[in-house]
């Protein structure tokens, strides 16, 4: 398990981190979201050992970091980096060999994941020669190659399109049902509700919120209720508070309070009821709410 | 270690694959070769031709007399180069051009011991007895001044490039994917040893090719007898030289993000190298001067006036171990600094990283 302890970071007068802590179980995809300036990339930074926190601790299983734990993490940083004029298969197999792997396996271990990320075509090529999102690739390939035993992916989705982003997705939730806990931040918050097992979301250096998507939506947020009525007369849900949208001759009410049963009963009075249920807040909206 | 090395295999399978190697290998071995061969060719001319009318005056060494009948034919032989001069009834010389210096000389003394003889004195020449070493000075010399330049060529240009591949990869963020894997030491470490291993084989070229050209145009035969001993200790300084060198090279690159301040960073570390070229050079020349004897025992500077020295002239044992022992500590001061600064400035990019700031 990753356990993030109480991260505290101040650039200057300026305080990054005021108190971050999450944790991450074996096995578990924890997407890290948070608006720009939030504090994602300094705690990442700091969980690989990149930055120094000013105080708090990062712990896997129960012991704090060292650098030969640290070694076998698999990285992606928010400022992508590779050697531009090296070889897409030579530089992800210079990594695999700084981390540790043999000879033989790093080769095989690149071959694969060059394979798996669509970029055989390419694989002789010299980076700079490649698309960004290409490169991404690369980058990624770079942070899988030695089989990590913790990933920590800093926006890992941006850029890449739809193909290489299902493609990625499998290689995570690959990795992931092997016991390797995974955190990785985005802005994409679809895609993190889709993913992720839980999330964080941070805010001012400051965690709003964390924890199993489920539990998030039956908690945080509001959940609404939801009506859509058909051929009611206008008028009828005046004394409703929510929201309403008219569609033709169908009107979908978003109702924050009130006896459900009641606004039933007036529902069906009024016209056809199509649809009648709670709503839980998507990610996107308890984000909103939450940074708010 | 593994780490070290596998940076530095790296380093050199990459650099070893640019032109900019591959030409500064071959320019400076064909620079040194030529040099060989300079000597030989300012040396001028060691026989002379003499066409002579009338008298034949007493045998020169090193000149051929050819008797001519007339002045005419004589004048017309040195004007068509078929003799270097013309010596005309043991009076006057007549040469195409300036007369060469030394043939000057050779005709006069022998004039000048026909007319003793002649006058029936007797003068035994003097003997001439120098030290051992005299007769290599001029020698030593210059295999010194070449050695000030190959030094400072590879010095400079190998540091350079430990610079520029530290900034490389600070500004292009590898750097923190690479200490995700290895330690700052090793990255640093391998880089410095790669590289090295380059500049080592550069300096291979530039001896053996020079010692192989030598050999060739019979220059070696000049050779002062402990040849091998300029060798090695040029081998050992150029070490000590680069270990300080491209230390501090990459301790002021890992300051800044970019290739363009790379220059500007440098600066207190080239004109220490400048200054360095221009004492050693000075030392070449003057090996036994107060300049010379004290920079030579004075980090970094020994690094380049020391070996310089070593080959101008013969310096006790005792001054040489002292200033390699004082080069091995300033080395180790500035890799522990250097080593300080680099771990610290090199994740930090943006604008340049005050040296105060990471040295505290
Ligand atoms: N090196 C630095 N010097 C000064 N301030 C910094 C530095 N790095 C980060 N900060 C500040 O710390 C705060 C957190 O930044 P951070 O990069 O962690 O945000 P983020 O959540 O990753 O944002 P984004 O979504 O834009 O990537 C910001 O206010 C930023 O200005
Ligand atoms: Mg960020």
């Amino acid at each position: 398990m990753l356990e993030v302890q109480d991260l505290r970071k101040r650039f200057g007068d300026k305080v990054a981190l005021d108190g971050v802590g999450f944790a991450v179980r074996p096995g578990e995809m924890f997407g890290f979201v948070g608006a720009n300036g939030a504090g994602k990339t300094t705690t990442m930074r700091i969980v690989m050992g990149v930055l120094d926190a000013d105080s708090g601790e990062v712990r896997l299983d129960g012991k704090p970091l060292t650098y030969d734990s640290r070694r076998r993490f698999g990285y992606m940083p928010e400022e992508r980096g590779l050697y531009q004029k090296m070889k897409v298969a030579e530089q992800v197999e210079y990594f695999g060999r700084l981390h540790g792997l043999g000879k033989a396996a790093a080769h095989d271990a690149a071959g694969e994941l060059i394979e798996r990320l669509g970029l055989t075509g390419r694989r002789d090529d010299a980076v700079e020669t490649l698309s960004l999102g290409n490169q991404q690739r690369v980058q990624l390939a770079v942070a899988l190659v030695h089989s990590p035993s913790v990933l920590v992916l800093d926006e890992p989705f941006s850029g890449l399109d739809p193909i290489a982003v299902d493609a990625l997705a499998d290689v995570l939730k690959d990795r992931c049902s092997s016991g390797v806990p995974v955190v990785f931040s985005s802005h994409q918050l679809e895609l993190v509700e889709q993913l992720c097992d839980s999330v964080g979301i941070i805010s001012g250096g400051r965690m709003v919120a964390a924890g199993p998507v489920d539990e998030l939506r039956a908690t945080e947020g509001r959940t609404l209720l939801k009506v859509v009525v058909r051929g009611a007369s206008p008028g009828w849900a005046d004394d409703l508070t929510g929201e309403v949208t008219t569609d033709g001759d169908r009107q979908v009410l978003l109702i924050e309070s009130g006896d459900d049963q009641e606004i039933l009963r007036s529902a069906v009075n009024a016209g056809e009821v199509e649809h009648f249920g709670r709503q839980r807040p998507t990610l996107a909206e308890i984000f909103r709410e939450a940074v708010a | 270690m593994n780490g070290l090395w596998l940076v530095a295999d790296r380093e050199i399978r990459t650099r070893i694959r640019t032109k900019g190697f591959l030409i500064s290998l071959a320019l400076s071995g064909l620079l040194v070769v030529a040099l060989a061969f300079v000597p030989k060719l300012l040396s001028g001319q060691d026989s002379y031709e003499v066409a002579v009318v009338g008298a034949v005056p007493v045998a020169a060494a090193d000149v051929t007399y050819t008797k001519y009948a007339d002045e005419a034919g004589a004048r017309k032989a040195v004007t068509d180069g078929a003799v270097d001069a013309a010596l005309i009834d043991d009076q006057r010389v007549v040469s195409e051009g300036e007369l060469d210096q030394r043939l000057g000389l050779l005709l006069e003394s022998a004039h000048r011991e026909g007319k003793i003889k002649a006058s029936g004195l007797v003068i035994t020449p003097l003997t001439v007895e120098t030290g051992a070493t005299a007769q290599y000075q001029s020698v030593r010399t210059g295999i010194a001044t070449l050695l000030v330049m190959v030094l400072f060529f590879l010095l400079i240009y190998s540091a350079m490039y430990v610079a520029m591949g530290v900034v490389e990869e600070k500004g292009s963020r590898i750097v923190e994917i690479l200490l995700a894997a290895v330690r700052p030491w090793q990255l640093l470490g391998g880089k410095i040893v790669g590289l090295g291993l380059l500049g080592l084989v550069n300096l291979a070229v530039v001896i053996g090719g020079g010692l192989i050209a030598a050999t060739a145009t019979g220059l070696a035969t000049d050779f002062p007898p402990g040849m091998a001993g300029i060798v090695i200790s040029t081998v050992v300084w150029f070490v000590l030289g680069y270990a300080f060198f491209s230390v501090l090279a990459a301790a002021f690159g890992s300051l800044v993000s970019r290739q363009e301040e790379v220059n500007s960073v440098l600066t207190p570390m080239t004109m220490t190298m400048t200054i360095t070229y221009l004492v050693a050079y000075f030392a070449a020349v003057e090996p036994e001067g107060t300049l010379a004897r004290v920079l030579s025992l004075v980090p970094p500077f020994s690094s380049m006036v020391m070996p310089v020295r070593t080959a101008a002239t013969d310096v006790p044992i005792a001054e040489i171990v002292l200033s390699a022992a004082l080069m091995v500590v300033a080395t180790v001061a500035v890799l522990l600094a250097g080593a300080r600064v680099y771990n610290r400035a090199v994740v930090r990019t943006g604008a340049r990283v005050k040296l105060a700031e990471v040295l505290r």
